[in-house]
């Protein structure tokens, strides 16, 4: 007899739902399976044999044959092991299959038949929800994940002996774990929020804020330069508690690559605060983009709509940072293995820290004692494609003692939050209806079309475009980020004003020399 | 000389090696380049030189073997390389008379005019603003005065007096401690192309000897030898423009310095040199009064007119100074001294217009620095 159970797999950030087909007729006893099974899949033969002798399942001597449907895509993880339980005592005519009508299936088996958690249920179950299907069975410790969905009944399952149970519509052993949905959600995000970094922290630096305000409001990437111990590292950190808070949308699609990760471990790690990345500079760019011989999400993912913060960009192998490039550019990551593309999401704003020369004092010439040419050959080091993606660039300058001992608290980040929303606000109402959502989203074309001048401000931006001897590319990140300054402060046109504080905030190609 | 005695001498300067010009002086007691050549080759050479020195011309000796007299200096001359010995008449006058004169100038462009008051500008290599600014106009004030400009072609002081003495249509000459056809630094071509056309570039030492620290040291000695003044710019306490400077007062030239300030580290040399008796100069102007007799006495303006800008930038201008400062520190010296709280985009935006105004200068990022003048 045969029989038909939904499962599910994630390929790159996409999930596609699989058919778990099992057929078990008369013959030698045989245990098949077919459909591009990964070698942990294929063992799923030996878990589920045992795991359904403990349970007390008697299987017969029959010929057993599995097939993973789309047959061309090649399976890997250890989720299937359910469907595969399951889908033989339907077969073997224990279970009816209309009990499994539209309802997905997903775990791993203990040789006692307990159900273990395994990777990437959130995106699965969401694609599952996508399809149609109104209800899916999941290990206990991934019910939450499936919760997450609205349109999906998640149940949790401590064993498959339960799970028989459950579906034969009998008394399980363990109590159910049934959620509905988390209708909660937001009470949970709202405790996550990291409460005990503030930038009121931080004593002076007032530019060095401003300018992080700035491109906190825009989505733009920041370079902060300063000498040793100037807080550029403590701004960063801070620096997601002045971005707006994640959406219930942005939350569910951080969190589905924090499950492909395996990093999604409870509710509590559902986030409200955008994500916050630092690698240290030996990090090799494997890690940074993803990779591996089937591809996981690499550090640039996991800081998809929040940080990734390089701190001493310098000193990042110049091959590492090179990698950035195209998801700076597409905000994606794609990844080619024989096994087919995977594409990861990569949407971050990369906030970089470095000192401005070897010793780390330049220009005070008074404690410098680097030479010109060692000071251009250490900027050197970053590659300038990325340096040009930089729309901010901002000095952070040494502290003084009285910075250190006598400061007043500064600014909180709740209240710089209120005005990077309010400019946020400006920004969608701009970009409605297109793919822009940010400022510093926009390419030649839209800086064009949304941040045009009027004849004193052209004629301003002339002047400084000859005394400031700016490049084009420079204009154009300047335009931006004058946009963002406007946006910042309620105004509808770009001012004088917004200019010359985006011109200061330009990138390095002709600040040094 | 002729074009043929200088092929010869060429290869003679290089055989005894360019140190030695002991022996130099002792081989022409006993003939022309040209005849100890011959000699060399016959093998007569050894007879004529007394037992003690045999050692020191093997390499004379050896040397004769395949190597192309008239080729090599072709070779060098087709390369714009000009040479003039200490006995020509076209050798720098004022060079003859110092102690140790270097035997061969190589050079390219021109050298020096010997009537024309010629003065060495030097300094640190890694300056301030400051002394960016002081090497440029001084650069530029006694070119203007058709004063040439001696200098080593170091980055930092010396090229920037140097580039700016081109760029106002003066002579200058650079002094190199390397072959004039090597352009050591890297990062002055634009200046060594620039002498080659409208000032000069020489060398004691042959075309293609890289640059070594042991010879610098005795380059300046040329610098300080060609001038009839050395001006410093800027020094560290322990500098190698004290070197030239030592030399300069062996040779009996004038030496003067441009003071700074006493917790400047950078000015420490040349405020040192002021108490020990050099001349103090704080304006090109004064350093043209002492040289040239007739140059007019009148009072220089530094402080360039400020009453057209508005009276919120004039107070930032005041603020400042030729030290770069972040604008946080211009803002927290605004609130002291005006009582009243600038806020950031606001002073970034005056700043700015003071930099189109040419006022003040940009230093990487958020720094800011006065241009004077």
């Amino acid at each position: 007899m045969l029989s038909t159970i939904t499962s599910g797999a994630v390929y790159g950030i996409h999930s596609h739902l699989i058919q778990v087909e099992v057929d078990v007729s008369q013959g030698l006893p045989c245990f098949q399976m077919v459909g591009l099974p990964g070698s942990e899949v294929r063992e799923a033969r030996e878990r589920v044999k045992v795991a359904l002798k403990n349970m007390g399942v008697k299987l017969p001597p029959v010929c057993i044959n599995v097939n993973l449907s789309p047959a061309d895509l090649p399976k890997s993880g250890t989720m299937f092991d359910l469907p595969v339980a399951v889908g033989i005592m339907i077969a073997l005519a224990r279970i009816p299959q209309e009990t499994v009508e539209d309802t997905l299936l997903i775990g791993e088996l203990g040789l006692s038949g307990e159900l273990k958690p395994v990777k990437g249920v959130l995106p699965i179950v969401q694609e599952a929800a996508r399809q149609g299907i109104r209800r899916c069975i999941l290990p206990a410790g991934n019910a939450w994940e499936g919760a997450l969905i609205q349109e999906i009944e998640s149940i949790g399952m401590e064993n498959v002996d339960d799970t028989i149970s459950f579906l034969l519509g009998h008394k399980t052993e363990s109590p159910l774990v049934r959620h509905d949905r988390l209708s909660d959600l937001e009470a949970i995000r709202e405790q996550n929020m990291e409460e005990n970094l503030d930038f009121a922290d931080i004593s002076g630096q007032e530019g060095l804020k401003r300018a992080a305000e700035v491109a906190a409001a825009g989505f733009h990437h920041l370079l902060i330069i300063g000498p040793p111990g100037s807080g550029k590292t403590m701004l960063a950190r801070r620096m997601p508690t002045i971005l707006p808070p994640l959406s219930m949308e942005e939350s569910l699609e951080v969190s589905a690559i924090y499950s492909i990760s395996g990093l999604l471990q409870s509710a509590a790690s559902l986030k409200r605060t955008r994500p916050f990345l630092n690698p240290h500079h030996t990090v090799t760019g494997r890690a940074l983009a993803g990779g591996g011989r089937i591809p996981m999400p690499g550090l640039i993912s996991l800081a998809h709509r929040g940080i990734l913060f390089l701190d001493e960009l310098a000193e990042f192998k110049r091959e590492t940072l090179d990698i950035l490039r195209q998801p700076l550019e597409d905000k994606k990551v794609q990844i080619a293995r024989s096994s087919g593309n995977y594409t990861y999401p990569a949407d971050f704003m990369l906030v970089g820290a470095m000192n401005p020369c070897p010793c780390g004092f330049y220009p005070d010439m008074g404690r410098c004692r680097c030479t010109p040419y060692e000071v251009r050959r250490y900027l050197g080091r970053i590659s300038g494609p990325v340096l040009d993606r930089m729309d901010i660039c901002v000095e952070a300058m040494p502290m003084e003692f009285h910075d250190i001992v006598d400061h007043e608290r500064g600014e909180c980040s709740e209240d710089i939050r209120k005005r990077v929303m309010a400019a946020r606000e400006r920004q969608k109402l701009r970009f409605a209806g297109t793919a822009i959502q940010f400022n510093g989203d926009m390419g030649a074309g839209e800086v064009e079309k949304y941040c045009k001048l009027g004849p004193d401000e052209s004629r301003y931006m002339e002047k400084m475009f000859v005394t400031m001897k700016l490049s084009a590319r420079a204009y154009h990140r300047i335009l931006k980020v004058a946009r963002t300054i406007a946006d910042l402060a309620g105004s509808r046109d770009i001012r004088e004003i917004h200019l010359s504080e985006a011109v200061c905030y330009r990138g390095m190609d002709h600040k040094y020399w | 000389m002729t074009e043929e005695d200088k092929a010869y001498m060429h290869w003679l300067y290089q055989a005894v090696g360019m140190g030695n010009r002991g022996l130099l002086r002792g081989l022409e007691t006993i003939g022309t380049p040209r005849q100890i050549y011959q000699m060399a080759s016959s093998g007569e050479l050894e007879e004529k030189v007394s037992r003690r020195y045999h050692n020191k011309i093997t390499y004379v000796i050896e040397s004769v073997a395949g190597y192309d007299v008239p080729g090599e200096y072709e070779r060098i001359r087709d390369r714009g390389i000009d040479m003039v010995t200490v006995a020509e008449a076209g050798f720098p006058e004022k060079l003859k008379s110092i102690p140790d004169s270097p035997y061969v100038l190589y050079y390219m462009g021109g050298l020096p005019v010997a009537g024309q008051k010629t003065v060495a500008v030097i300094g640190a290599r890694d300056c301030t603003e400051y002394g960016r600014y002081m090497a440029g106009q001084f650069g530029t004030q006694l070119a203007r005065a058709g004063v040439q400009v001696i200098s080593g072609m170091a980055r930092g002081i010396d090229g920037i007096s140097q580039q700016a003495a081109l760029r106002a249509g003066g002579y200058s000459m650079g002094v190199l401690g390397c072959g004039v056809d090597i352009c050591y630094p890297r990062e002055n071509k634009e200046l060594y192309d620039a002498l080659t056309k409208q000032g000069g570039i020489c060398s004691e030492y042959p075309p293609g000897v890289g640059p070594r620290a042991v010879l610098f040291p005795p380059r300046n000695r040329i610098i300080s030898g060609m001038a009839d003044a050395v001006l410093v710019i800027e020094a560290k306490d322990k500098s190698g423009t004290l070197i030239t400077v030592d030399m300069a007062l062996e040779q009996g030239r004038e030496v003067y310095a441009l003071p700074g300030r006493g917790t400047d580290p950078l000015s420490r040399g040349c405020n040192r040199l002021i108490r020990q008796g050099a001349g103090l100069v704080s304006t090109p102007g004064e350093l043209l009064q002492e040289l040239l007799a007739d140059y007019p006495d009148r009072e220089e303006l530094h402080q360039q007119e400020l009453s057209f800008l508005p009276k919120e930038q004039q107070d930032i201008l005041s603020l400042m100074d030729m030290n770069p400062q972040p604008a946080e520190v211009l803002q927290q010296r605004y609130k002291e001294a005006y009582h009243r709280h600038l806020p950031f985009p606001e002073l970034l935006h005056q700043l700015l217009q003071l930099c189109a105004e040419g006022q003040v200068k940009q230093v990487g990022g958020s720094y800011f620095a006065r241009c004077p003048g």
